[in-house]
């Protein structure tokens, strides 16, 4: 069966500076793809790439078609994205924002459909923000908004999501639940998700497989214990770290001083 | 729950039927009051009579059937058709730069169109007052010449970038821009008479054709403006994230911001420099009725409309016999109105 997002030798460049350089990757159908690395390592640009929101080198092809062959419209019916930090417009309600995920299915002028209509009450509904409708987005606290986002993307029905670092803002109750979210949802309606994600336990514990990135290169790619490696993290995280099996197949990762650090410390 | 109880924003038409009779009384008010008092049933009639297939006599004589027709109708049309595009192109500016404080006036289009327009009556061919002569041209290059420097002089600005800096360019586009038409006019003060107070504004004119000039260009400015607004609202959300929805910022800005100005410079040709329009008219409209391009922009059109017909009203009857200019007056409401937005508004980025 062909991959639902293939991206082949996707490099993205801004004068001198390389920030991808020849990325491939295949993610099947229903897969949860975790993207990690250090700041800087080009986790965001590749979302952007895939998005259209930059131009890069190489091809993105989804269910088999090349994007760049793909209108604008069409591309996002078929990808949607969670970005880390959205801008949310003063004034607006939170109605008309998840509505806006139905851009893509509007004509010039015409508004939207019952269908349209619908499908975001379907959305605000399995994310339980049916009593937030009438809020403007900028009163809401972290953990409601990101479910908001997140209703956004999700009335594009596209059936790839991208989510970027989707937990940053929150506490780790309302970090578990997004994820959860996310879980529920990819299972429900089949959805292909990548993810850049920042924690690296947290990574190891969702997604089906990890790819790490580093220097706009891809370092590692597997499952989470092969990839989430001591002397990988250190390579390239500058971080020690030990692992550890949670006993329910997910791993931890817990930061820890290295012993020469504290002998140094040590008087 | 299901689609039926999902109530996206819209301009409910009540709303729009009871701005449309502010905009009919303003023009009643300014057309019953100046120099020359006229009779208010027999205006009513007048106006009725003009009406297709309706026939009334309006007992009004010859001379106040010209006072009102040719004189304070034109007026009060021309004056409608400058605030509701003024003011619609203000919205516009507003969502295409994603900047609260944008205005035609502030953004240098307003002087740019001005030069244009005084290029064109300087050096061009004395009859000037068609729709589609140099006038309306050069006053549409000049209005593109000064939006465009403003632009990429406030984006140049990378440290520290913020609505305001936008605006600070364009005070700066608009002075120079201003110097040049000012000595251009003063150089031809012969030629240029007509055009003489125009850095204030005004909207003295004789007869209809300043309306006939600009119609065409105003129409469809503000047809393309209008058909933008749900666009405007997913630009709202960012470029990056516009993207993602599937629509093109960049396409949209050009396209909306190139109307705004077709828009400005026509209306500038004819009434020079009113600021502060595209300021007011839209801000009231997202404190009092909702912050969507669909709600802001047509009640902009209307309510623009009537704003400037109003605020002409007040340059001509506050101190008559004596006119002050119009500009002068939309700047009394609109720089302490302009203040207001500003200190709200602190502290969004670009």
């Amino acid at each position: 069966m062909t991959p639902a997002l293939v991206l082949v030798a996707v490099g993205v460049r801004f004068g001198e500076s390389t920030i991808l350089d020849s990325v491939d990757l295949a993610i099947e159908k229903g897969e949860w793809v975790g993207l990690i690395g250090p700041n800087g390592a080009g986790k965001t640009t590749l979302l952007r790439a895939i998005t259209g929101a930059v131009a890069f080198e190489g091809s993105v092809e989804i269910g088999g078609r090349n994007t760049s062959a793909v209108k604008r419209r069409q591309l996002a019916r078929s990808v949607a994205l969670v970005p880390q930090h959205a801008v949310l417009p003063p004034g607006m309600r939170v109605v008309d924002y998840v509505l806006l995920g139905r851009t893509p299915y509007l004509g010039e002028v015409t508004g939207p459909s019952r269908h349209d209509l619908n499908v975001v009450a379907g959305v605000l509904d399995a994310l339980s923000l049916s009593e937030f409708m009438d809020r403007e987005v900028t009163t809401l606290s972290g953990g409601e908004l990101q479910r908001v986002v997140v209703a956004r993307a999700l009335a594009q029905e596209s059936p790839i999501l991208l989510l970027d670092e989707p937990t940053t803002a929150l506490d780790i109750g309302k970090q578990q639940a997004v994820l959860e979210l996310v879980d529920r949802l990819r299972r429900q309606r089949d959805l292909t998700v990548l993810s850049a994600m920042h924690d690296l336990t947290i990574a190891g514990q969702f997604p089906d497989r990890l790819v790490m990135l580093s220097g706009g290169e891809v370092v590692a790619e597997g499952r989470g214990r092969d990839v989430l490696d001591p002397s990988l993290i250190r390579a390239h995280f500058g971080a020690d770290v030990q692992i550890f099996d949670d006993g329910f197949g997910g791993i931890v990762v817990v930061p820890v001083r290295s012993q020469e650090e504290i002998n140094d410390s040590t008087p | 729950m299901t689609g039926d109880e999902i109530r996206p924003s819209h301009l409910p038409w009540w709303w729009f039927a009871g701005a449309l009779s502010a905009l009919g009384a303003a023009v009643l008010v300014a057309v019953l009051l100046g120099a020359v008092h006229l009779d208010a049933s027999s205006v009513v009639a007048s106006l009725i009579d003009r009406l297709p297939f309706i026939d009334l006599d309006s007992g009004l004589t010859d001379r106040e059937e010209a006072i009102l027709w040719d004189l304070r109708m034109p007026r009060i049309v021309l004056g409608g058709i400058v605030g509701a595009t003024l003011a619609v192109a203000g919205g516009a500016y507003q969502g295409s730069f994603r900047n609260p404080l944008a205005d035609p006036y502030l953004l240098g289009v307003a002087a740019g169109a001005g030069l244009g327009a005084t290029i064109a009556i300087a050096y061009g061919p004395s009859i000037p007052s068609t729709p589609f002569g140099p006038l309306p041209l050069l006053a549409f290059l000049g209005g593109i010449g000064g939006v465009a420097a403003t632009y990429a002089i406030g984006y140049s600005v990378r440290a520290g970038r913020t609505a305001v800096t936008l605006i600070l360019a364009g005070v700066a586009v608009a002075a120079f821009l201003t110097a040049i038409q000012t000595y251009l006019q003063q150089r031809n003060t012969e030629t240029l008479r007509e055009v003489y107070g125009w850095i204030l504004g005004r909207l003295s004119t004789v007869g209809w054709t300043e309306v006939w000039m600009v119609l065409p260009y105003v129409v469809v400015a503000t047809v393309v403006m209008l058909a933008g607004a749900r666009r405007l609202d997913v630009l709202s959300v960012g470029d990056d994230e516009a993207v993602t929805l599937g629509v093109d910022p960049t396409r949209v800005r050009l396209v909306i911001v190139l109307a705004a100005t077709l828009g400005t410079a026509a209306v500038v040709a004819v009434s020079g420099l009113i600021g502060f329009v595209g300021i007011i008219v839209p801000h009231t409209i997202r404190i009092v009725f909702g912050t969507s391009y669909r709600i802001v922009l047509p009640l902009s059109v209307v309510l623009g409309a009537t704003f400037l017909i109003l605020a002409d009203l007040l340059a001509r009857t506050i101190s008559a016999p004596a006119e002050i200019p119009i500009g002068v007056v939309t700047a009394f409401f609109g720089a302490p109105f302009f203040a207001v937005v500003l200190r709200s508004s602190r502290g969004l980025g670009s």
